[in-house]
């Protein structure tokens, strides 16, 4: 607290920094680092003998091939909803905007694993739904959804969030006076469109097509209830299959396969940053106007199928999970006469796993959020006013961790975790391993944030605090925390909101009494009791949406930024 | 915060620090793990039961990374099958114990050195969906070309139950691997587990299966649209033993849960359940033909633990799974 003198500030500063950038540097890094090192040696030695051997054995291929497929064309699928949505939301005058945007933000926020229970559960033979409309297709019928196609399908709604928030970020960005402009000039609707709305907002589009990919790529929820019952492995589904089947044994094998998945995903990503770099368009001017395109007479009917394309992919699957849930046996179709709440009863108030699984998950998002606002405040910021030359690497690499698919970064963290160095002891097999999996994941959720607010603060302010003596933490109190605030908010949401939901890490990483919501429900769907399954589910999607409506309720006492679906 | 830091300092004490709790890793479908560990508790106040549910491939799989990295969670395994606590106990992973209650068991159903005990008796035969035209009567009906595609079983690459019905059947003189050939063949799907085998044939997506018998003779009684067969060939069969870890930080009550599952109270509730108890003398559930009349084909676990890996890749070569 002594430290006064401005050149004592200083010094407490760089010290700071240096402690936090190893903290951060271990969390994010470190494990990225030991995942690469067991792939390249054999016993301690330089190898690649067994890299050479995995890439060659033909389900490796093929899962690769399985992966590239289905992420593939389910970033294709995200692309045409999302930006359809975002266009349409962005650039016309349609009614109930706010409304439209919270409903189309759920996908996102809801499990993959509980998409594709939902989903398969409205259709095929046994669909209650289908067999009260009397059009059931007949016995012995493959349910569609166990196929590429249902992967693709479901990865495409499940995505389609990212690009509709990225692509309206980009399309509000647009000022009103360039497609006025054009107008003046002559230019008619479709033209407009082409030549001057298309190519404005090619870079967001971009981004959101890249981060799209990556995250359909990483996806494990999805491709292991629909996938696996039809022997069609993708590469994070065919790493947890090793796993399951023999256990750590195989950890440098599947560390190669690790690999192989993150280095499709930086190909990605670089690819993205290729298009970007050469596709750089200056907008002048502010952005204080929006565009509102009038729709005129088509106002109404465009409404009315967004809405219906919104309930389709919403309410459909979740009537078919409340369903499953209400009936006493898989395949008993839903009548006054057959419902019952047993497995409603059964999975909430008999099974401690679930209260277990409850606790854990609220706990491990709840200590993310709060662990990484204490991180990432005092870093960016002392980023941002010392630009060393290691926090300026550390700057470049730290989206690895979120970038790579939590598969990679599960295996990583076992490699690095289950025999602590010095010691005896391990995390594997203790909460700790999947909490610190969660700070490494979401630091970058967190941290970018954080620094793109803490880049506008002029710092005369903090200036004129240490030249009056403000120490150190006085000075982070008091001056750079509330500034901040709002950004810390909104990633301490989203980060709250995907790690409550979070299963491709905690599938790999937990143990008894460490079970997440996630890993229960594909559990109970997994050993055959899916009305179980649905139940937690249903409770899940409605904890989820009713987390997201008290967000929203309060979004208007809240500064402007916090409610991450607003910006 | 606080909540977090309240529940990881629970989680993390419960397996150390209270004397009287046993951890227990199980193959039991859920509801009935939970019911089992209620009675327990109920007849032993005073004693914990913390428990966790998997496949047994996956379980052990789990096992086999906690004993590697030095930190094995449970005291008691209560799975599938004897085959894999044959293999733990020739590994040194398990602790003898010859329960006072063994006198009332075919001598076949337990280890001669007490290192496991086996609860129940689980079958395996046929499911199929009561929509469907023609009810099959025998193993050999499911390689019946007018069905093709339209069969599902348990993958003996995940389920143990499954491995055990694979040595079962391919040992048999007359199916053998020939058997499997023609099923593999006949694109039957082996993915997964029972339950998802037993979801395929209820909603109907492959209205034939191989499965265990409780789960489609407690869900016929719940209304579920199937029918269970015990074919005329036999049925192959699982005990779900269990055992005492040799790492069991909490011996004393874990050799009460063995007598307890194995005594008249663990007996009774076992058939209450659904499932044939494996103690004499104890009547079959509901749903079931008398004991007498179900045929258990021949089965020699010594054999198939030696033969477990061999028949895993031969399984995975025919029906090209991974």
């Amino acid at each position: 607290m002594g430290a006064t003198h401005t050149d004592g500030g200083s010094r407490s500063e760089a010290r700071l920094l240096s402690a936090i950038l190893v903290v951060a540097i271990c969390l994010t890094l470190a494990p990225v680092l030991r995942l690469f090192v067991e792939g390249v040696t054999d016993e301690g030695r330089p190898s690649l003998a067994l890299m050479a051997d995995v890439l060659a054995q033909p389900s490796t291929l093929s899962a690769l091939k399985h992966s590239l497929v289905t992420a593939g064309f389910g970033t294709l699928v995200s692309l045409v909803l999302g930006a359809a949505f975002a266009f349409l939301v962005a650039l016309t005058d349609l009614r109930a905007k706010a409304a439209l945007v919270f409903c189309l933000m759920i996908p996102m926020m809801i499990p993959p694993q509980i998409t594709a229970l939902s989903w398969t559960q409205i259709m095929g033979p046994s669909s209650v739904l289908l067999k009260t409309l009397g059009i059931a297709p007949p016995l012995g019928a493959p349910q569609p959804l166990y196929s590429p196609q249902g992967i693709i399908f479901l990865l495409g709604i499940q995505h389609m969030s990212i690009i509709f928030l990225t692509l309206r970020a980009g399309l509000r960005a647009i000022p009103h006076d360039v497609v006025e402009a054009a107008r003046i000039s002559g230019a008619k609707g479709v033209r407009t469109w082409w030549q001057i709305v298309m190519p404005l907002t090619l870079p967001s589009l971009a981004a959101g097509t890249a981060i799209t990919f990556v995250t359909a790529l990483g996806n494990f929820g999805i491709p292991a209830m629909l996938g696996i019952p039809a022997g069609y492995a993708t590469l994070p589904t065919l790493v947890y299959q090793k796993l399951a089947g023999m256990g750590t044994t195989v950890l440098a094998e599947v560390s190669v396969l690790a690999m192989l998945i993150g280095g499709v995903a930086v190909a990605g990503i670089l690819l993205q940053r290729l298009f970007q770099t050469r596709q750089k368009l200056h907008l002048v001017g502010s952005t204080s106007q929006p565009l509102a395109l009038p729709l005129g007479a088509a106002r109404l009917p465009v409404e009315i199928f967004l809405w219906i394309v919104v309930l389709a992919i919403l309410v459909l699957p979740m009537f078919g999970l409340l369903a499953t849930s209400l009936v006493p046996a898989y395949g008993v179709s839903l009548r006054f006469d057959t419902v019952t709440l047993a497995s409603w009863h059964e999975v909430l108030l008999r099974q401690p796993v679930t209260a277990r699984a409850f606790a854990n998950s609220f706990g491990l998002a709840a200590g993310a959020s709060v662990a990484l606002i204490v991180i990432c405040l005092p870093l960016a910021w002392l980023m941002e006013r010392r630009k060393t030359r290691l926090a300026r690497v550390f700057d470049s690499l730290l989206d690895l961790p979120y970038a790579l698919p939590g598969v990679v970064l599960s295996i990583a963290m076992i490699l690095l975790l289950i025999k602590l160095p010095f010691t005896d002891a391990t995390l594997y097999g203790t909460i700790w391993i999947i909490f610190l999996a969660y700070l490494a994941r979401f630091f970058a959720v967190m941290f970018r944030p954080v620094q793109a607010s803490l880049k506008q603060f002029d710092p005369a302010m903090d200036e004129a605090a240490q030249s009056v003596g403000a120490s150190l933490y006085r000075r982070l109190r008091d001056v750079v925390f509330p500034l901040s605030a709002p950004a810390a908010a909104a990633g301490a949401i989203l980060v709250f909101l995907t790690a409550f939901n979070e299963l491709t890490v905690s599938a790999l990483l937990w143990s008894s009494g460490t079970e997440t919501l996630g890993v229960v429900i594909f559990n109970l769907d997994d050993s055959g009791e899916t009305g179980m399954a649905s139940a937690l589910a249903m409770t899940i999607v409605c904890v989820a949406i009713v987390l997201m409506a008290l967000i929203q309720l309060f979004s208007r006492r809240f500064p402007k930024g916090v409610v991450p679906w607003q910006t | 915060m606080k909540s977090f830091i309240t529940s990881t300092a629970f989680v993390l004490l419960a397996s150390t620090a209270m004397a009287d709790t046993i951890t227990l890793y199980t193959s039991q479908p859920n509801a009935d793990a939970q019911r089992t560990v209620d009675a327990f508790m109920a007849a032993n106040s005073g004693t914990e039961v913390d428990w966790v549910r998997d496949g047994t491939t996956k379980l052990m799989a789990r096992l086999r990374a906690e004993i590697e990295a030095g930190n094995p969670q449970p005291d008691l395994l209560l799975i599938a099958d004897t085959v894999t606590l044959e293999g733990m106990a020739q590994e040194g992973l398990l602790t003898a114990y010859k329960s006072p209650e063994a006198a009332a068991y075919d001598a076949a159903l337990y280890s001669a050195d007490g290192y496991y005990h086996s609860t129940k008796l689980i079958t395996t035969g046929i499911v199929y969906n009561t929509g469907v035209e023609t009810a099959p009567t025998s193993w050999g009906d499911l390689s019946d070309a007018s069905i093709k595609g339209q069969i599902a079983m348990p993958s003996p690459l995940y389920s143990g139950a499954a491995l055990i019905h694979l040595a079962t059947l391919t040992g048999d003189e007359a199916l053998g691997w020939d058997y499997y050939a023609n099923l593999a063949a006949n694109e039957a799907r082996a993915q997964g587990g029972n339950g998802g085998t037993f979801k395929a044939v209820a909603s109907g997506e492959k209205p034939y299966g191989m499965v265990v018998d409780f789960l489609a003779i407690r869900n016929k009684a719940d209304g579920s649209p199937v029918e269970f067969v015990f074919p005329k060939e036999g049925v192959s069969y699982v005990t779900e033993p269990v055992a005492i870890m040799s790492t069991a930080k909490n011996v004393e009550g874990a050799q009460k849960f063995v007598d307890f599952l194995l005594g008249d109270a663990g007996q009774n509730l076992v058939l209450d359940m659904g499932y044939i108890p494996a103690r004499d003398g104890m009547g079959v559930p509901e749903g079931f033909p008398a004991r007498e009349d179900i045929k258990l084909m021949a089965f020699d676990p010594a054999e198939a633990l030696a033969n477990a890996e061999t028949n895993k890749a031969k399984f995975a070569e025919l029906f090209g799974a991974e």
